[in-house]
């Protein structure tokens, strides 16, 4: 549904994207994690014909986006990270432009625009001005206008941000419902539980590079099924540094002056001969967390750094 | 083509969601339109003064007074004069019905006869400013005149005045005689000085199979009228260019992007957009402009259709403005600082009559100056093909180049591709 082959974007002297390969199938959610400004919105805009790659290729549907865009852009579908409505039209009739702008035709047009309303629970609110509508409201909405032309290709820009509880869910049931009719999600997001939840595979992008692709299971046995044990404190870097090697397992995956994250293997065990060991090294630690394996933790192993950052 | 449409319904129905500035658009030729009635008196295309006339004196001068007043029937001078009695003229001049109310006191005649000093009493609208000020004008010519006709003839007049002696209806024919003989005298002596040769009239055959077309009277209203109607469609223009920057904020000019459709005819949907307010606004001030100055209705829909064209293509200029901005508000200074010198020079603040003659001709070819001048063209009756042909190849034809490069500046760097 979706080939990338070493895909890039430069402005000027910044490499957004830098030679990406991935391929995405139908039916299938296909997760891009990474930070901000790590390239996942310059892959969607590449993607979607937004942007003109400076090299590589993506074809969606068989077709190039760049010489075949329009036929490209046929089978479509996007929800962009910032909304994309008319807000002094009613959901009804942001709904039907947008339809018949993807090529609905008329006959299916009403028909379709009523089964999404009802869908995104909007149909009781769809002859009200949008501008009237909550956050969540026009959160759904802006899916709404992403699915209504039944594409075969989906891309979510962080279609969840900003979105109270009980729309998320509402929007992510609709992903999951949307991949079992066949359709190829490409999301993106910043929150790993989400991600966790939903893709079938996930890509870690990090400074436009793919650094990690994978099925969850994949991914985690990358990490080693470590713990992540996160310090935050007073910190000599140098001393823990050298001081630390001796700690049995334990892998520095990020150090600063006031923090510091581990990987560790059974880290619950291993907790006192840590905290005397730093305390040996005149460090002061003043919280502690412990997590499980997860995605979060392959991504600062990764990258070194968190996903909000 | 379809999308073209979609797209002009979407952003009307966004307009019509907007009644205010709608409201605003179609108020402002109303406003200006009304304006100019009230100025003129309104009623036909040459605006005519209603003088009541309060005849105290009732007596041979007074009566010749009133009858140059109005000239020969009434086309001579702009004065309808109505004569009424002293209380109905206080009282209707009070009610705004007329444009100036001249006394002629009692003993008026025989004082002009005996040359004895004698005041005319005129009461002038202060509602209106124009037509009053033509009374006054009028009035002055009217006593330098009777000044002069008093001098020349002031014995014949007084005989005249006088009437037949007691007992005889009639002037004896010897009198008739002298009178007659000592004006045609006096005529003669005074021709060269009257009626100097200025002109010498040349007879020339003229192989005319047609009938010569009576020239249209250009009145105020076919002078004013298209330059506020051009002024509406720059306004409106400029109000609707905004709207790409409203797309971009909004998120939608980057759904549009990426929908399967061009940008170009989505733009497009925009212009169709812009032509239709365009022709509601222009058919409301044509309309009123046919009622209030007398035009004719013959060509009002092709000026309709000229004026929406004349507002897509505007708008297209405005749109490729709009975009050079980096920001909505310095997108908006920027076609400001466009819009007023272009309806300076382009004739809607100032007619092209009353300009400096190179200005002018600068103004008449800017695309709103040819617009202007065609849209005057039709409204006063005259369709002339080739001029329309060539103001629209003027207009069109940078508008087509405009339009061009918004689709490319907006899909470049405007959406920061």
């Amino acid at each position: 549904m979706i080939e990338i082959q070493g895909l890039r974007k430069e402005y000027g002297d910044l490499v957004a994207l830098d030679g990406i390969d991935c391929e995405m199938q139908a039916g299938e959610i296909f997760g891009l994690l990474g930070p901000n400004g790590a390239g996942k919105s310059t892959a969607i805009g590449c993607i979607s014909g937004l942007l003109t790659p400076s090299g590589g290729s993506v074809r969606v549907l068989g077709h190039d986006v760049v010489h075949g865009g329009a036929a490209a852009r046929e089978g479509l579908g996007i929800v962009p990270q910032e909304l994309a409505l008319y807000e002094d039209l009613s959901a009804h009739e942001n709904l039907a432009y947008w339809g018949e702008a993807y090529g609905l035709d008329k006959g299916r047009l009403q028909s379709r625009v009523i089964e999404v309303l009802e869908q995104t629970g909007l149909a009781d609110r769809d002859k009200e001005q949008v501008k009237n509508f909550s956050g969540g409201m026009k959160r759904r909405l802006n899916f709404a206008c992403g699915i209504v032309h039944e594409p075969k290709v989906l891309l979510l820009d962080e279609p969840t941000v900003g979105v109270d509880p009980q729309s998320r869910v509402r929007l992510l049931d609709l992903v999951r419902e949307q991949a079992q009719l066949g359709t190829c999600v490409l999301y993106t997001t910043h929150y790993m539980e989400e991600a966790q939840d939903l893709c079938d595979r996930l890509a870690v992008i990090d400074h436009g590079k793919v650094i990690a692709l994978g099925t969850l299971t994949e991914l985690r046995a990358m990490n080693g099924e470590r713990d992540m044990l996160r310090l935050n404190g007073q910190f000599d870097p140098e001393r823990v540094q050298a001081g630390l090697t001796q700690l049995n397992g334990a892998e520095i995956v990020s150090l600063d002056e006031t923090t510091l994250i581990l990987g560790m293997q059974a880290a619950s065990k291993q907790l006192p001969a840590l905290f005397s060991a730093l305390a040996e090294l005149g460090c002061d630690v003043r919280e502690t967390t412990l997590s499980q394996p997860s995605l979060e933790s392959l991504f600062i192993k990764l990258t070194g750094r968190e996903l909000r950052e | 083509m379809d999308f073209i449409l979609l797209s002009a319904a979407k952003d009307l129905r966004r307009r019509m969601k907007d009644p205010t500035s709608l409201l605003l658009w179609v108020g402002i030729p109303l406003m200006i339109g009304s304006m100019m009635s009230l100025m003129s008196g309104g009623g036909s295309s040459v605006p005519r003064a209603k003088v009541l006339l309060v005849d105290q004196d009732d007596s041979f001068v007074s009566q010749l007074l009133a009858g140059a007043g109005s000239g020969s029937g009434g086309r001579g001078a702009p004065l309808d004069i109505e004569v009424v009695d002293l209380e109905e003229g206080r009282q209707r001049i009070d009610n705004g019905e007329a444009s100036a109310l001249l006394i002629v006191p009692e003993g008026f005649g025989e004082a002009v006869l005996e040359e004895q000093p004698t005041t005319l009493q005129l009461i002038t609208n202060p509602a209106q400013t124009i037509l009053p000020r033509i009374v006054e004008e009028g009035l002055e010519i009217l006593v330098e005149g009777g000044f002069y006709v008093q001098r020349l003839f002031g014995d014949e007049l007084k005989l005249i005045s006088k009437g037949p002696d007691v007992g005889m209806s009639f002037f004896p024919s010897a009198t008739i005689a002298l009178m007659s003989t000592n004006i045609n005298d006096r005529m003669r002596r005074l021709e060269d000085f009257l009626f100097p040769a200025v002109l010498i009239l040349e007879e020339e055959e003229v192989l005319a199979t047609e009938e010569a077309e009576e020239e249209p009277s250009l009145g105020l209203g076919i002078i004013m009228l298209p330059a506020m109607l051009l002024m509406s469609v720059l306004f409106i223009a400029q109000g609707m260019s905004e709207d790409i920057w409203k797309e971009k904020q909004q998120g939608t000019l980057r759904r549009a992007c990426s929908s399967p459709r061009s940008l170009a005819s989505f733009l497009g949907g925009k212009l169709a957009a812009g032509a239709v307010v365009v022709a509601g606004v222009s058919l409301v001030g044509i309309v009123v402009g046919c009622f209030a100055f007398d035009m004719s209705f013959l060509l009002a829909p092709v000026a309709i259709l000229w004026c929406s064209l004349t507002g897509a293509a505007l708008l297209s200029f405005f749109i490729l403005i709009q975009t050079l901005g980096k920001t909505p508000k310095s997108g908006n200074v920027l076609t400001t600082l466009v819009l007023f010198p272009m309806m300076m020079l382009g004739g809607s603040f100032f007619p092209f009559e009353v300009m400096p003659a190179g200005m002018a001709h600068i103004g008449r070819w800017t695309p709103n100056g040819q617009a202007l001048l065609q849209l005057k063209e039709l409204l006063a009756g005259s369709f002339q093909p080739m001029p329309l042909l060539t103001a629209a190849l003027c207009i069109g034809i940078p508008a087509g180049l405009t339009f061009f490069l918004t689709v490319r500046r907006v899909r470049g760097s405007f959406l920061g591709a």
